[in-house]
């Protein structure tokens, strides 16, 4: 591949208010809309023992009012506005984002602000119960009520150690999101949802002079907080599991599947870089080997799937599965994996190339959307305190060699680090 | 405020009729082009049923040049993507690259879709992925919900009334030779339309449509258009037993309007209000007053023909019938005594207000612009849209609510345990209940 300028060149300018609340802004005024991206540094992997799934029941409270903002307002504002909005939560961050006509941007601010600053005087037991009403049936709608739905607690227990705050998923349990209480909101506003564990972006059509007047206007009273406390548990972990652990599930699902997870070296680390090509040229695109070896020529599997988790805490991970076609023997499925999983050794330059390509590719056609930008130029600066960091992802991928690709394979993805998790259709002898 | 307009679109058209959409966006140096071709699902014949998607996803199997690997590696090679997409209306098959490579990713696109070999072994392959994914819907409970509601919504053998990838039996009766058929009858110039979108230059993308596109000729045969009928006007609840659910997956819907319809506008106002967002009156009800609901949401499929409205929902088993109840209660209040003036104004200052924000990205763009050509739509559609919005009054939108909405012939289907839901949806009373 020849050197050419990379596509990605996103210009961001970085400020922070006394009170600790880092802003980024990137202008780009070709469209007259404007992101409004939040990230607070907190997610499930806070949470203490007997809360898990809280903090994604909190970032739902986040949107039942705030001091000024009656409940469903955020909501209502934003789409007379002609803008868009939501929020997620996920194992290190929690954020909150807006896109909206750029001469409504103070009005994204001013509710962001309102509720950072000023949402406890908002919280009722009444908002609570509708809240974990709603967060329960999300959990069985998208799980509990889902074939293989249950699959990430199952490789959570068993690539992370219980005492580990990866152990548990977003979502949580039933019992512990019956257990959360008025305090417990309050407690975790206070903690986490201060300024100096923020990070603001702002990515479009802005005077930048103007933008942090009014960021400064609508965030700068609020106080900052203490010190972020601890991380719960034991935050640091072996950089393998040890053994291969084994879970074999029997349930009413329509086709046998076998996930594969490996303990990776964290995305704060270089080496991280090597699992994500790695990843890549196992399973994305059509021309990668596990779709042409497994979909297209040997034809027992329905679909593949191979994925890392860019994760901060001790440990990231990578997640391999194929899902088989009816009939199809699980045991022949592994078999075909783990051939794939130990042909990572021999990686032919072009190979590693052509996955970098095409997740340049896919970065650009992301960052196309503002929100997208302004999403990542947040994660950049949260878990690297650099935003502009995201200029220089390709060229990180880009000098990832054939050779730490087999060593990377041989370190990680052997024996002594799998967790395998195989679901039989419960009807099947 | 800074106006926004929508995007410039050179339109021109090949000697062959194959019609050009060009717009230049050079933001990024990307670029999508979409080949645009009449060869959607709804004029399939029932019997042949997913013939249409699975023909469209064949054409990565392989050219006569180039295996489905090759053809693969080709295209990952130089960054592009391609994508096949078959829906009720229309194939697209389109590329994204960076702008650099346009000229080659257009070259690999006239070959995939003029010069397909479709080999037996890549149907077969397709044929058995298309049959594991029909026993995967019937296990996921939203996607049985959806197929069994269609199913019962449409007269018996209708071609809505099927899942549009097909059903065991259409799919299994899908030969090489009937791909290449449909190929020859609809994949032609003269009904179909290249929509390019990004950093580059109307008349460079036409000199290069002509050398890759120029050769091919004719005219689609098209199909027979259907006329939806319904199976039943009578409202009736249908329950699909799934003994271990922990929720009851909700459909409540009857036939819709075609996307030509005159009540376009005035029912996307109306469906805003009812259950087209967050704060629609459904989801404040269900989800915010009642916490019966991670959320619910209400739509028209407006397709060439006249695809279904629905209400869709899932909530927990317990609260089943007065999910039920509820939504019956705001669709006949929305129908009774329509939208306020303050909720139209709500809905319309919503719906033209993100209209800007949801044309970002070259692949968003030319999606919108290949709505003209698949649904005959004048050049001007998109620079008038928000104006027909904004156009709609309280009583228009009611006006046409009452003619779309009739909450006394929905179909409803419940999948969830049956032995739970059943004796509370009776009691209801709102129709005779059956258990399949």
């Amino acid at each position: 591949m020849s050197a050419r300028r990379s596509a990605i060149d996103i210009p961001v300018e970085r400020y922070s208010l006394e009170n600790g609340l880092k802003v980024n802004i990137s202008v780009d005024r070709t469209v007259p809309v404007v992101a409004v991206n939040l990230w607070y540094g907190v997610g499930s992997r806070n949470e203490r023992p007997g809360r898990t799934g809280f903090a994604h029941l909190f970032e739902h409270m986040m949107f039942q009012g705030s001091a000024n903002v009656p409940k469903n307002r955020h909501f209502e504002l934003i789409e007379r506005a002609g803008g868009s909005l939501n929020a997620t939560t996920w194992f290190d961050r929690t954020n909150y984002f807006e896109t909206v006509p750029s001469h409504q941007l103070d009005l994204a601010l001013w509710l962001e602000s309102d509720r950072m600053g000023w949402m406890l005087p908002a919280m009722t037991q009444e908002k609570l119960d509708n809240q974990r009403d709603v967060v329960m049936n999300e959990k069985r709608e998208r799980y509990d009520n889902q074939p293989y739905g249950d699959w990430d607690e199952w490789i959570q227990k068993m690539v992370f150690p219980e005492s580990h705050p990866y152990h548990h998923t977003v979502i949580g349990s039933m019992e512990d999101l019956e257990a959360a209480t008025l305090e417990d909101v309050a407690e975790f506003f206070r903690t986490y949802y201060v300024p100096n564990n923020a990070v603001l972006t702002l990515c479009g059509d802005v005077n930048p002079t103007k933008a942090l007047q009014a960021v400064e206007r609508y965030f700068g009273e609020i106080p900052a907080g203490d010190a972020i406390p601890p991380l719960p548990g034991t935050p640091t972990l072996d950089p393998v599991i040890g053994e291969t652990r084994r879970e074999v599930v029997r349930a009413k699902v329509p086709l046998p599947r076998v996930l594969l997870a490996f303990r990776t070296p964290p995305f704060t680390d270089d080496a991280f870089y090597t699992a994500d090509v790695a990843s890549s040229v196992l399973g994305m695109g059509k021309a990668s080997r596990l779709y042409r070896s497994l979909v297209r020529e040997k034809r027992v599997a329905k679909d593949v799937v191979s994925y890392v988790f860019p994760l901060t805490t001790g440990a990231g991970m990578l997640l391999v599965w194929a899902t088989g076609l009816p009939g199809d023997d699980p045991e022949t499925l592994e078999t075909y994996l783990d051939e794939e999983l130990a042909g990572l050794g021999s990686v032919s330059r072009a190979e590693a190339d052509r996955a970098v390509t095409l997740t340049e590719a896919r970065l650009v056609r992301g960052i196309e959307q503002a929100g997208e930008r302004a999403d990542l130029l947040s994660m950049y600066d949260q878990f690297f305190d650099d935003p502009g960091r995201l200029n220089e992802e390709v060229d990180r991928l880009r000098a990832v060699t054939p050779g730490d690709i087999s060593e990377f394979a041989d370190r990680y993805l052997g024996s002594d680090n799998r967790a395998a998790l195989v679901y039989v259709p419960e009807d099947s002898t | 405020m800074r106006p926004f307009d929508f995007p410039d679109v050179t339109a021109g058209e090949l000697d062959n009729g194959l019609g050009l959409r060009v717009s230049r966006l050079a933001r990024l140096p990307l670029t999508t082009v979409s080949l645009v071709l009449d060869a959607g699902e709804t004029e399939v014949d029932p019997p042949s049923a997913g013939l249409a998607v699975l023909t469209g996803d064949a054409l990565e199997g392989g050219t006569e040049a180039r295996s489905g690997t090759e053809l693969a590696e080709a295209l990952e090679g130089i960054g592009a993507t391609l994508a096949l997409s078959t829906g009720w209306d229309a194939t697209t098959a389109s590329v994204s690259c960076l702008a650099d490579r346009l000229d080659e990713a257009l070259a690999l696109l006239a070959e995939v879709t003029l010069r397909p070999s479709f080999p037996t072994q890549e149907i077969d392959r397709l044929k058995a992925q298309r049959l594991a994914a029909i026993q995967q819907r019937a296990m996921n409970p939203s996607s049985l919900a959806a197929d069994v509601a269609n199913e019962l919504i449409y007269a018996e053998g209708s071609t809505y009334g099927r899942p549009l990838g097909g059903t065991t039996e259409s799919v299994e009766a899908i030969t090489v030779d009937a791909a290449r058929d449909l190929v020859s009858r609809r994949y032609r110039p003269g009904s179909a339309g290249l929509v390019a979108v990004g950093d580059l230059d109307a008349a460079e993308v036409e000199e290069m449509a002509l050398r890759h596109f120029g050769g091919w000729s004719g005219r689609s045969a098209g199909g027979v258009m259907p006329e939806p009928s319904a199976r039943s006007t009578d409202r009736r609840i249908v329950i699909v037993d799934r003994p271990e659910a922990v929720q009851s997956e909700i459909r409540m819907g009857h036939i819709g309007l075609p996307k030509a319809s005159e009540d376009y506008f005035a029912l996307l106002v109306f469906n805003m209000i009812l259950g087209g967002s967050f704060t629609s009156r459904l989801n404040l009800n269900l989800r915010e007053r009642n916490g019966f609901t991670y959320g619910v949401r209400s739509r028209f499929a407006f397709r060439r023909a006249a695809g279904p409205f629905s209400v869709s929902t899932a909530v927990q088993t317990e609260v089943s019938a007065a999910a039920v109840r509820e939504t019956l209660h705001e669709l006949e209040a929305l129908v009774e005594s329509g939208p306020t003036e303050d909720e139209t104004q709500a809905a319309r200052d919503y719906i033209a207000g993100v209209f800007p924000l949801r044309l970002e990205t070259t692949g968003q763009i030319a999606a919108r612009i290949a709505e003209l050509i698949v649904y005959d739509l004048s050049d001007d559609y998109h620079a008038h849209y928000r104006d027909r919005i904004r156009a709609v009054t309280k009583q228009d939108a009611l006006e046409a609510g009452r003619r779309a909405v009739r909450p006394d012939e929905l179909t409803i289907v419940v999948v969830g345990a049956a032995e739970k839901i059943r004796g509370p949806l009776e009691e209801l009373d709102v129709g005779p209940v059956l258990v399949r």
